[in-house]
């Protein structure tokens, strides 16, 4: 009983090697008495974190409902919204209105080869931008997370440091591109630089689904029935991995359709990006016509979400989305 | 003796480039195919960052902002001169203005504070999420990773729907208290008051709540839960199993956590320009770049970010977890 005890001590197992018998003898084995804390935090403990757990989601999501439910109200001066439902901050903010709002909103249909689509100019420039991002993504993401996945070689350690992490901060590239690229067309900075800071997310979404394929083994197979090496990649391995493909796509054109920090600072001329768009509406436009200009974006997330869930992603939670 | 090693080195770059373009050996043909498939993402990086970045340290020593010409240190004196002057005992005798000193210093206590905010509550959420059994889990899940995927300034603005002039709490509160609702918003307040501090602080914590409890729930993933339960079953509390078991072994967790957090913290921009509560060094940036085009400026205290960033991001994750530096 007291062998079990004592081999079954809780030893903190963390990286501190030096000195763990001597802390030890010093005492810190926790004691038998649970004192003041444990029995506090035994009997609360649970509901408190639970708590905790209801408050943030209430206040992470309350005011995206609010926000929702606002762009319908006609008017909002209290607690509750009155005076019925409306459309019109709808209308205005995708520009569909002949006023003065409206060509600070959307602005105008987007004519694509000769056909005009009933979408907005500036909210389809966006999407194409972000889809042009992601491309680029693609081409980069997808062979260097199946290079540190499956091969090891020298550097490797460093190669996915800087592919998993964003090391430059999206204000400062900003800040970079202003004298490096000053005649490039704001369209393509904008790509480079979105296929640049979202790159991460497609390169951890398409490694975990790597990591869970005995990639050795599909390759050498692929080999041995005599394909060449690019066959076996382009062929087996890459639709292979189609899930992390997909919802790593997915993520990476919802957050470069909304990247403010570098499109902020590079922008400046030509169809403004889509996080432009709503910076204006929130710092010069009525509060419920803002809410409008924002619930455009919440209904595109909330539509990527779903599909997310259905590439099997919780979300927007790939690998903690740094 | 060095003299033959470096030869040998010349030689095995030279070997190595052409077996690169022919290869001869199977060996040869895996280095060749890694390069074919890292060669995409490093020039996307050398592009789209590496010389960005190089022309950037450039261009804070060039005497124009209009263009990159000469060699003048000017803007760096100006910045450290003035960071000097912030410093309480030492700065007393530098007559430059403070104002970058001001800056900086907001942003780091700013930082420090959000950010340890937004982990110790991460740890909590990440605990729950991970340990009890909570109906509808994946839909939490999915709720409180709603807004990572939102840009600062509708995090922003989620802060105006709460805490604004018009905002739903400040209401809600001034009705139960009778206040005006204009003397207790969070939001619309002048710049660097308490209350408008407070709306900031809660807006940085709506975008890094999120993101610090994922990667905390990522650390959480890797615990041994065969160790909680025995300490469980020999008796120990709650607190006690969490204190001696669970904690070390997401520590390393944490710390990451809380220099990516800290990283976030210091690059939020949009929460800062819509609610313009405090200023931080990204919201000086804007200032340098809008009110007057001092790019050489806007350069060196992006440098001086730049350095800072990435000299604390890897001498942190050098000491706390070898799995990112691999």
């Amino acid at each position: 009983m007291t062998d079990a005890a004592d081999a079954g001590t809780p030893t903190p197992d963390s990286g501190t090697v030096a000195g763990s018998a001597g802390v030890v003898d010093r005492g810190t084995v926790p004691e038998r008495d649970p004192g003041l804390v444990g029995r506090v935090s035994a009997t609360v403990g649970r509901s408190v974190i639970t708590a905790l757990l209801a408050v943030t989601v209430v206040f992470l999501i309350a005011p995206v409902v609010i926000t929702f439910v606002a762009s319908f109200a006609v008017e909002w001066t209290g607690v509750v919204p009155s005076g019925g439902v409306t459309f019109d901050n709808w209308r205005q903010a995708l520009g569909l209105t002949e006023t003065l709002g409206a060509t600070r909103g959307l602005g105008g249909q987007l004519s694509l080869l000769g056909v005009t689509l009933p979408i907005p100019t500036t909210l389809g420039f966006s999407m194409l931008l972000a889809l042009g991002g992601v491309v680029v993504n693609l081409v980069v993401g997808v062979p260097v997370a199946y290079a540190v996945t499956r091969y090891d070689f020298y550097g490797r350690g460093w190669l996915n440091t800087f592919a998993v992490l964003p090391v430059v901060p999206g204000i400062i590239l900003g800040i970079a591109f202003l004298r490096t690229y000053p005649s490039l067309p704001s369209a393509v900075a904008l790509m480079v630089g979105y296929s640049l800071l979202k790159a991460p997310y497609m390169v951890l979404a398409v490694q975990s689904s790597f990591e869970s394929m005995d990639l050795r083994q599909i390759e050498e197979s692929a080999r041995s029935l005599g394909a060449s090496w690019p066959r076996t990649l382009l062929t087996v391995v890459v639709p292979n991995a189609k899930t992390g493909i997909i919802s790593g796509s997915i993520v990476c054109w919802t957050l470069a359709a909304a990247e403010f920090n570098f499109s902020y600072i590079v922008y400046s001329r030509g169809p403004k990006p889509f996080s432009l768009f709503l910076f204006e509406n929130i710092s010069n436009n009525p509060f419920l016509r803002a809410s409008a200009a924002i619930s455009i974006y919440f209904l595109i997330v909330v539509a990527v979400t779903a599909l997310l869930q259905a590439t099997g992603q919780r979300g927007f939670s790939i690998g903690g989305a740094r | 003796m060095s003299t033959l090693d470096r030869w040998r080195v010349l030689d095995r770059v030279r070997g190595g480039t052409a077996s690169l373009l022919d290869p001869v050996t199977e060996r040869d043909r895996e280095r060749r195919r890694i390069a074919a498939l890292a060669v995409p993402f490093l020039a996307l990086a050398l592009f789209g960052a590496f010389i960005p970045i190089v022309v950037m340290f450039r261009m804070s020593v060039s005497t124009s902002n209009l263009a990159i010409e000469g060699v003048s240190f000017v803007a760096y004196e100006r910045l450290f001169a003035s960071m000097l002057a912030f410093v309480p005992v030492l700065g007393d005798g530098v007559g430059a203005d403070p104002v970058y000193g001001v800056v900086i210093w907001n942003s780091l206590w700013f930082g420090v504070l959000t950010t340890l905010a937004s982990v110790v509550v991460g740890v909590a959420l990440a605990h729950g999420l991970e340990k009890y059994d909570l109906p509808r889990q994946g839909l939490l899940v999915t709720l409180i990773s709603f807004p990572i995927s939102l840009p600062g300034i509708v995090a922003a603005f989620m802060m105006i729907v709460w805490f604004g002039k018009t905002g739903v709490l400040t209401n809600a509160f001034a009705f139960l208290s009778g206040a005006d609702p204009g003397g207790i918003a969070l939001t619309g307040q002048p710049s660097g008051t308490t209350l408008a501090i407070l709306g900031l602080f809660l807006g940085y914590l709506y975008s890094m709540i999120p993101r610090a409890t994922f990667l905390l729930r990522g650390s959480y993933a890797e615990v041994n839960t065969d160790a909680e339960e025995a300490a469980r079953a020999l008796g120990a509390t709650p607190w006690q199993t969490f204190r001696y078991v669970t904690l070390p072994q997401i520590r390393p967790g944490i710390v990451g956590a809380l220099i990516l957090t800290f990283r976030t913290a210091l690059a939020i921009f949009g929460t800062v320009l819509v609610l313009k509560a405090l200023s931080v060094v990204t919201f000086r940036f804007n200032q340098e770049i809008s009110v007057g085009f001092d790019l050489a400026m806007a350069s060196a205290l992006a440098a001086v970010f730049f350095v800072f960033t990435v000299v604390f991001t890897f001498a942190g994750l050098r000491y706390t977890s070898a799995e990112v530096t691999g």
